[in-house]
């Protein structure tokens, strides 16, 4: 096992905030690296679409259901899609059991409003018959194990499972809902790739892909969430404040960074071939 | 609203020539891998893939009690916490434990217990959490298995493993590891575990309809099954130290 305390010793706190001084972090990566990343896409037999993302020790495994119901008053074509995290007590010691609390809140909504906000969902296609019947698509991401930033790793996640999914076509005829036998794909229900990259802060050290001490003495963080070439969401966390400055070196930091991972993932390549 | 694809089952669960729907003779398990140690945060783990089935399993303790009015001053305490993930199953699962999920943790429990000193551990609690993140019949021998290889590479002291199957009667005839299909199209099912310290059951339910007769075809049928899995378990234990043996000493 490894030592895993909530509380991080001075002497260890020390040791990362003089390598960060350096610019170099406790795990030999540079300020601006990631972790190494491997994704593999479709490994849930009974979910319509999934995947099982590591980002260095952290890892997070997504799963998509739909159901059909009704659509919302002020939005009759289209359809729903809500995003879910469970933190396992499987996954670390410092998780407990029981409803989700602030930490598993914020990481669904921060990879929610990420996706929601890029234009990514094609929530349009998700409607079988106006003011009827929409589907509602639910991406649950459960963490099983926790080595720091689950943000970024679950929303690789689940852009990877949205992706990769296979949802059965329907449609009403004399209100029976009816199997086309087609299936809509991630190809169809996907446009824009939205990235959320979150850096750390401490004292006035920043840098990416903070690991799980670095995420405990962590004073800050922020997640922000990319398409191509736009900002789509922004997230602050913890006590620290950030600087104007620093929050545009930041937005333009997650741009370029955006760019390269976007070009090295190929995230396509996890569509299915129909 | 029903969902597009209608979760059926066929009338037959045997294929004209003979074998099962997945292409299984009666008394084949399905595919089995096992892996230890895959959850690195935890004090043990395992990761198994029975079929479709795809459980992980981590092992906390000896710990704090958590509420602390459940310790017990003489013993330490076992508990289990199976879950399924919302996608492991047909129709989406409602996040919160059901009634289900809570008495196969119960069940899981009462099977484990047997085997661990817990009088040695006062005042302290094991927690062993079960994930099933696919689900296709057998999920409750399978959590079992696996939670008994998480035990021991947290290097619990065990008196033995613990292993379990399920068997049970489809279109009249008894077959061994029944399928999610199978389980429910089929007539009978009879979950089972082996304690191996004793060879005693230590798990053990039916649904269905059996006379005395067919109860000790079930078990022995069991026993011959509860043998290989017994294998795969002390090979998957044995493979991570061998593996480490590997590493350090360069190869062979």
């Amino acid at each position: 096992m490894m030592n895993i305390k909530r509380i991080i010793s001075s002497i260890e706190k020390n040791y990362i905030i003089n390598n960060l001084k350096k610019e170099e972090r406790i795990d030999g990566r540079g300020l601006w690296e990631y972790r190494d990343l491997t994704i593999k896409n479709n490994i849930i037999a009974s979910a319509e679409g999934s995947a099982d993302i590591t980002l260095g020790d952290t890892k997070v495994i997504t799963g998509i259901k739909y159901e059909i119901g009704e659509p919302f008053p002020d939005m009759p074509n289209e359809g729903v899609c809500t995003i879910m995290a469970e933190l396992l007590p499987l996954a670390s010691p410092l998780f407990e059991r029981g409803p989700p609390d602030e930490q598993s809140i914020e990481m669904a909504r921060v990879v929610d409003r990420g996706i929601r906000h890029a234009d990514c969902v094609q929530t349009k296609k998700l409607c079988i018959k106006e003011n009827e019947a929409v589907y509602i698509l639910f991406v649950d991401m459960y963490v099983i194990n926790y080595a720091g930033n689950l943000i970024d790793a679950g929303g690789i996640s689940a852009l990877v499972s949205l992706i990769s999914s296979q949802i059965p076509e329907g449609k009403l005829e004399n209100g029976n809902l009816e199997w086309t036998g087609k299936y809509l794909t991630g190809e169809t229900l996907v446009k824009e790739l939205p990235l959320v990259m979150t850096f750390g802060k401490i004292e006035d050290m920043i840098f990416l892909d903070p690991n799980l001490p670095e995420e405990l003495i962590c004073e800050g963080k922020i997640s922000i969430s990319t398409t191509e070439n736009k900002i789509t969401s922004i997230q602050k966390s913890g006590y620290a404040t950030f600087s104007v400055d620093e929050v545009k070196m930041l937005c333009q930091k997650a741009l370029d960074l955006g760019k390269n991972i976007r070009k090295q993932l190929d995230l396509w390549q996890y569509k299915v071939k129909n | 609203m029903p969902l597009i694809i209608k979760d059926e089952y066929p009338e037959k669960l045997f294929r004209e020539d003979g074998k099962r729907l997945d292409g299984r003779d009666k008394q084949e398990l399905r595919p089995i891998k096992m892996e230890v140690g895959v959850i690195k945060n935890a004090d043990g783990s395992a990761y198994l893939e029975w079929g479709n089935n795809k459980i992980y399993a981590a092992v906390y303790g000896p710990r704090e009690v958590h509420p602390h009015h459940l310790a017990k001053p003489d013993r330490g305490i076992l508990r289990v916490f199976y879950r399924m993930a919302t996608f492991s199953v047909f129709d989406r699962k409602r996040p919160a434990p059901g009634r289900r999920e809570k008495e196969i943790s119960m069940i899981i429990t009462d099977c484990l217990e047997p085997v661990l000193f817990l009088e040695l551990y006062p005042g302290t609690s094991f927690e062993v959490f079960i994930d099933v993140m696919d689900a296709d019949g057998g999920t409750r021998c399978a959590s079992t298995t696996v939670a008994a290889l998480a035990l021991a590479d947290a290097g619990v002291p065990m008196r033995s493993l613990v292993s379990a199957v399920a068997v049970g009667r489809i279109d009249g005839e008894i077959v061994t590891d029944l399928s999610g299909i199978e389980d429910k199209a089929g007539e009978a099912d009879l979950p089972c575990a082996i304690t191996w310290f004793n060879e005693e059951l230590s798990l053990l339910q039916f649904d269905g309809d059996m006379n005395l007769k067919d109860l000790d075809q079930y078990l022995k049928l069991a026993k011959d099954a509860l043998t290989k899995i017994y294998a795969l378990q002390l090979e998957a234990l044995k493979s991570k130290y061998l593996t480490i043996q590997n590493e350090s000493s360069g190869g062979e």
